[in-house]
């Protein structure tokens, strides 16, 4: 289509506004970490990667880095299966009270994290399990829930309830027809709905900041804590670890279900 | 035919034996209860959280002696109007409510065209372009992408060393009200930008089209035919954003530096540094009624846009 010329300026400059701003931590965090100095300033040094190698000291990063990693791979293992059932009944079945379970579902978006947070750290603290790691998963996986419901059952509305008949048809039980037809149609769902339940466990700062301990602290929270220290380029280079690691899940997400997915309409 | 009986392959002789015991658990096949049988582990593990909430509430109703730092066993509403008295409680609150409501409108207005360009253009590289650099920051985390504004607007930041090149003198860009706002709308940004792109594509283009054949401008026609039909992908970013950023953390207590707290990091300060989880739990309770409230509004005034999972009930 042709657009007016104001129209373009109008959208471009907002657009331009928008990347610069999207983009300027990343690529800053980028370049210092790859500084030859002691402090981060500009115009840089000189090029080095003294700081990468700095890391392979740190222990306590890496034990956060792995902690991290524990966290988020817990939240997908009790999201995935969770998840993914609540949102093939929501969208196959018109249910019964369906508003109500969708409000209730819905529930760990409407409630402020920090209310999430603390309720969750009372009830853990009641049982006496804060201090271990598994806690964490099991409450970043709470908070994210509806991600995971809504990637499923937005690929979940794509299914053609035909295809199941089609299978049960054919001699299909209930169990074949939802591993052989069921689960495959909404495949692109499950895979993006466990990739953003591990990216976003994995960053989750506020959560585990009310559930760790010294002991125990994730990543997120052990560069927290250090920037209100003192900052040095070593942190830069801990956050290039979330970095590659958010490129990562953009390149598995883009080449197993293509990032366009997320334009397209119900 | 006894060779094809050996052959029977071993997937089949264990789906035979899922199908039997599914039919051993279920002789009528389901039926009524699947799918509430299917939705259970989501309804017991957000009970978790409503189990959390309880225990909010019970504390709030809690007094804290400060003589024997024990609390109170029976309920009372001090810890409620204390919260609605105390100035400076009072003050978090209105920061938080005014600061979420401009994050609001400025990210609405930043993403609306961000997402317009994304779903419009016809050039599938600039699509993919446009859509990394919306991934990449929502994938990084808060933690990292305040930390990186801390180098960039820093008094030893980038922009006060490019600044001092041309002979200015430093100015302080961190730990102000602006630089909070400024954080939360980046953080809150592929937020909305996610909420809005069905809607936007679910607007063909030949409308617009034909709006313009019949002698719109492209002001009138975003106004009078883009912006209600991306009516409900609106409401669904602004809700999501204005909850979010009304309730974030991270922002205030990284870029405001503890002189521009939200009421999240009231709350924190309170079970933290206080210890009075009583006084805590009960702002907890206002942020949730306050956040309820307002999602509520919209609800009825406008439907939940997006927001809805699953089937349609139009």
């Amino acid at each position: 289509m042709n657009q007016p010329v104001s129209q373009k300026l109008f959208f471009w400059t907002l657009v331009v506004i928008s990347i610069i701003t999207l983009s300027a931590p990343t690529l800053v965090v980028l370049g210092a970490s790859l500084t030859s100095g002691n402090i981060i300033v500009f115009p840089p040094d000189g090029l080095s990667l003294k700081w990468y190698e700095a890391l392979v000291e740190k222990q306590e990063l890496q034990d956060a880095f792995i902690r991290s990693i524990w966290v988020a791979i817990i939240c997908v293992f009790i999201s995935l299966p969770t998840g993914t059932l609540a949102g093939i009944a929501l969208t196959k079945y018109r249910l019964r009270k369906g508003a109500l379970i969708q409000t209730y579902l819905l529930l760990p978006f409407t409630i402020p994290l920090i209310g999430s947070g603390i309720g969750l750290m009372l009830v853990f603290g009641e049982v006496g399990v804060l201090g271990s790691l598994w806690p964490v998963g099991v409450a970043t996986a709470v908070i994210n829930l509806p991600f995971m419901i809504w990637a499923v059952s937005s690929s979940a509305t794509g299914l053609d309830p035909d295809l199941e008949l089609a299978a049960q048809n054919c001699g299909a039980g209930p169990v074949q027809t939802f591993f052989y037809v069921t689960l495959p149609s909404v495949m692109p769902g499950i895979i993006t709905g466990s990739l953003l339940m591990f990216i976003l466990s994995l960053n989750e700062f506020l959560v585990s900041l009310l559930l760790v301990d010294a002991r125990i602290v994730t990543l997120p929270v052990q560069v927290y804590n250090s920037i209100r220290s003192i900052i040095t380029p070593d942190l830069a280079a801990v956050s290039v670890v979330f970095i590659a690691v958010a490129m990562l899940a953009i390149a598995v997400l883009d080449k197993l279900v293509g990032l366009e997915i997320f334009l397209k309409s119900k | 035919m006894r060779r094809n009986l050996s052959s029977y392959p071993l997937m089949w002789r264990l789906m035979d034996m899922l199908e039997a015991i599914f039919k051993k658990i279920w002789p009528k096949g389901g039926g009524f209860w699947s799918p509430y049988l299917m939705l259970s582990p989501a309804i017991l593990l957000v009970g978790l959280l409503v189990l959390g909430l309880g225990y909010i509430g019970d504390a709030s109703l809690r007094t804290l002696d400060t003589s024997t730092f024990l609390f109170s066993e029976e309920w009372s509403l001090t810890n409620y109007e204390r919260a609605l008295i105390e100035p400076f409680i009072r003050s978090v609150i209105w920061r938080s409510i005014l600061g979420a409501t401009i994050v609001t409108m400025i990210t609405l207005l930043l993403a609306f065209p961000y997402t317009y360009v994304m779903v419009r253009t016809r050039s599938a590289f600039l699509r993919k372009f446009l859509l990394i650099t919306l991934f990449l920051p929502f994938f990084i985390g808060q933690v990292v992408r305040a930390y990186g504004w801390l180098i960039i607007l820093g008094k030893q930041g980038i922009v006060n060393d490019i600044l001092g090149l041309v002979g200015i003198e430093p100015l302080r860009m961190l730990f102000n009200y602006p630089s909070v706002l400024f954080g939360l709308i980046q953080y809150m940004f592929p937020f909305a930008v996610l909420m809005l792109a069905p809607a936007l594509t679910a607007i063909p283009e030949e409308i617009e089209a034909a709006a313009e054949s019949l002698g719109a401008s492209w002001v009138e026609t975003m106004l009078h035919v883009i912006f209600p039909m991306a009516k409900s992908g609106m409401i669904g970013a602004g809700l999501v954003v204005l909850t979010l950023s009304l309730t974030d953390f991270a922002m205030p207590a990284i870029l405001g530096g503890g002189t521009q707290d939200f009421v999240a990091n009231a709350i924190y300060d309170q079970f933290f540094r206080t210890s009075d989880q009583g006084f805590g739990s009960s702002l907890a309770v206002l942020l949730i009624v306050i956040g309820s409230f307002l999602v509520w509004v919209v609800f009825v005034l406008v439907g939940a846009g997006t927001l809805a999972m699953g089937a349609k009930d139009k």
